[in-house]
């Protein structure tokens, strides 16, 4: 017979230590697990996605057009937003910087559901953004409308002091040719609401082509519009198109142009109430301007207009 | 040996990093999702081949018949908002054609003590006259002139009366001296609303359009009409027209179909030409203009209205009540004609 090394006090050693080992491992992996809870926590109770609230609103302008756009192209590579509300208060702005909003707004909607809720107006360029939504959400006040182009065209002749390579160098174009150009962005922004929502609308074309506005109840019944509801309505109804149950309202605010480009004055010359040639003018020389705005347009004339009013 | 455990340990962490960075390359690729997915979604609006809009075929000469030379007084001096420069193809091709044109700006002489007994210059100027051409006054043809204006058509003179809708608009002067403003600092190009109405014709308010058959805008409209005046006119495009309300004397030249009036928005056929006799009321100052004289059919219209002008058969010396048989034009008008260049012809501005 063969004599272990160790006798049974050896025995109930190795089995102390085993046990003390296995205590702290337990330890060990409790204060693992603690410290692992929170991110499990945050994992079972994060929301399903989230819903982007991306501004259009004020002036559309080629800067305010580009923050949007940045802000629509984050919510598609930003793979936790699954659905973007628009939420639009404007009056349009310039038609190249309107119809860039349209195909951006166009990109996001192939891609998840955009709902646009009108918490103002959605006229003339701004509703021209919002017609790729699935759908438009308006209150009875807000205003919705305004299809169409104008064209403000500078006092055309040669400059006194001025040498020019060409007769169209100081206008660009003729008369006739900005009746065409203006004729044929009236058709692409027809087009465009009717291939949008043609299936939804109760106007003919010519009609839509009159540039009215309408309120949002006329508007829910003539189909330019589609409910009435507030931004959250609209919120709730674009989670429910990405099938989110549990989400998060991200906002994406609208980018401010700065008051001095804006204006394209110094500070010391700004006025309070700018014309609208200032707002959408390039600083230094008049061109036409072809704009999708809903609105009179202000001029020194209408000011001077206004100012002689009242001191009548 | 220990070189070669030295060797071994650095080529056992060379691939451990390298597994490593393999798997976290073929994960990224394998589980990143691609942040740019698809194409842009093609706006079916902007691929139309209608999409661009035609332009307005503007060629053609603006005529007028030679022969018999006439002379044509254009009225600015009832603040009619013409120029010459404005009107500048009507009145090249009835100079080119030998004919003379006037812009009669009022009489001189308007002053205290000024001569009444002879009448109204504006009638004396008529007598000399063949034709004469009222655009868009601001001020109203008193009851002499338009007497004056009656028995010149009535004795074969020629009458072309054409209007815009009316407007109001401020003027540019920049200082108003209390007690001596008379009112003109609100300047209106109006109609030759009493002078029309001797002839049964009244020209309307607002202005026509038409959103679905137009020249490029909703405001140009096409007119058409069938002999006489729209002898080869198959579309005039006249721009923001006024239409003519005419009565059992006068026949309508041109009309306008399917159009709707902006003040009262009336879709229906309107009459934008007129004739009575020897007078014609255009509801368009436009189609007389550079800038639209030749597009369309509009220079066989303007050319017709040249014709319309110096084919009259007018006795001399009418209308004959006032003013002193024979005299010549005691106006300060310009004279427009064979002997003098039309281009350099200085413009009289209206009298007030």
């Amino acid at each position: 017979m063969v004599e272990t090394p160790f006798g049974d006090n050896d025995t109930a050693s190795a089995r102390g230590v085993v046990q003390a080992t296995t205590l702290v491992l337990l330890v060990v992996g409790l204060i693992v697990g603690v410290a692992l809870a929170p991110q499990a926590w945050s994992y079972a109770t994060q929301p399903d996605g989230n819903v982007a609230v991306v501004e259009i609103q004020g002036s559309i302008t080629g800067e305010t057009a580009s923050g949007v756009v940045e802000n629509l192209r984050e919510a598609r590579q930003n793979d936790s937003i699954e659905a973007v509300v628009l939420d639009v208060d404007s009056p349009g702005g310039t038609a190249a910087a309107s119809e860039q909003l349209y195909l951006a707004v166009k990109r996001t909607a192939a891609e998840m559901p955009v709902v646009t809720s009108v918490t103002g107006t959605a006229a003339s360029g701004s509703y021209y953004a919002a017609i790729p939504s699935e759908q438009i959400y308006v209150t009875p006040a807000s205003v919705v409308g305004s299809v169409g182009v104008r064209a403000t065209v500078p006092a055309s002749g040669p400059v006194e002091g001025e040498v020019v390579t060409g007769p169209d160098k100081n206008s660009g174009s003729t008369e006739a040719e900005v009746y065409e150009r203006v004729e044929t962005l009236r058709r692409a922004f027809v087009g465009a609401v009717f291939a949008e929502r043609g299936d939804r609308i109760d106007l003919t074309r010519e009609e839509v082509s009159h540039a009215k506005v309408y309120s949002g109840a006329a508007g829910v019944e003539n189909g330019l519009a589609d409910e009435v509801g507030g931004v959250d309505t609209a919120v709730a109804a674009a989670a429910d198109e990405a099938g989110l149950d549990d989400y998060r309202v991200t906002r994406m605010d609208a980018p401010q142009p700065s008051l001095l480009s804006q204006i394209g004055l110094s500070a010391e010359e700004a006025p309070d109430q700018p014309t609208t040639e200032q707002v959408f003018d390039y600083r230094g020389v008049d061109t036409v301007q072809y704009l999708m705005l809903h609105g009179t347009i202000r001029t020194t004339e209408t000011e001077t207009e206004v100012t002689a009013n009242a001191n009548a | 040996m220990r070189t070669r455990d030295v060797a071994r340990g650095i080529g056992i962490v060379a691939v451990a990093a390298i597994v490593v960075l393999a798997a976290t390359v073929a994960g990224g690729l394998l589980l990143s999702s691609p942040t740019n997915v698809g194409e842009a979604p093609t706006p079916d609006a902007y691929d139309t081949g209608s999409l661009d809009a035609s332009p307005i075929a503007s060629d053609g000469d603006v005529t007028a018949p030679d022969g018999e030379s006439k002379t044509v007084v254009v009225d600015v001096s009832h603040g009619n908002d013409v120029s010459e420069d404005a009107i500048q193809p009507f009145v090249d091709a009835l100079v080119e054609s030998g004919h003379e044109v006037r812009f009669y700006g009022g009489a001189s002489n308007t002053g205290i003590g000024a001569p009444t007994q002879s009448g109204s210059p504006f009638n004396e100027t008529l007598r000399s006259a063949d034709a004469l051409v009222v655009v868009s006054p601001a001020a109203t043809y008193d009851d002499d002139e338009a007497a004056g204006v009656e028995a010149f058509a009535d004795a074969g003179g020629r009458v072309l009366l054409a209007a815009d809708p009316p407007t109001t608009t401020t003027s540019d002067q920049p200082i108003s001296i209390p007690g001596l403003d008379t009112g003109g600092s609100v300047s209106a190009a109006g109609q030759p609303t009493n002078l029309a109405g001797q002839f049964d014709v009244t020209f309307g308010n607002g202005y026509l359009y038409d959103m679905a058959d137009n020249a490029n805008n909703f405001q140009r409209v096409y007119a058409s009409g069938d002999g006489g005046l729209a002898d080869g006119v198959e579309d005039a495009i006249l721009g923001g027209a006024v239409p003519l309300r005419t009565g059992p004397d006068a026949s309508v030249a041109l009309s306008v179909s399917d159009a709707t009036l902006s003040s009262t928005r009336e879709t229906g056929s309107y009459a934008v030409v007129a004739r009575t006799g020897n007078v014609l009321a255009v509801g368009d100052t436009d189609v007389l203009t550079s800038g639209m004289a030749t597009t369309g059919d509009n220079d066989a219209f303007a050319s017709n209205l040249a014709a319309f002008l110096v084919t009259g058969d007018k006795q001399p010396g009418e209308p004959s009540n006032g003013g002193t048989d024979g005299q010549q034009p005691t106006g300060s008008g310009a004279m427009i004609g064979s002997a003098a260049s039309a281009g350099s012809a200085g413009i009289v501005p209206a009298a007030d």
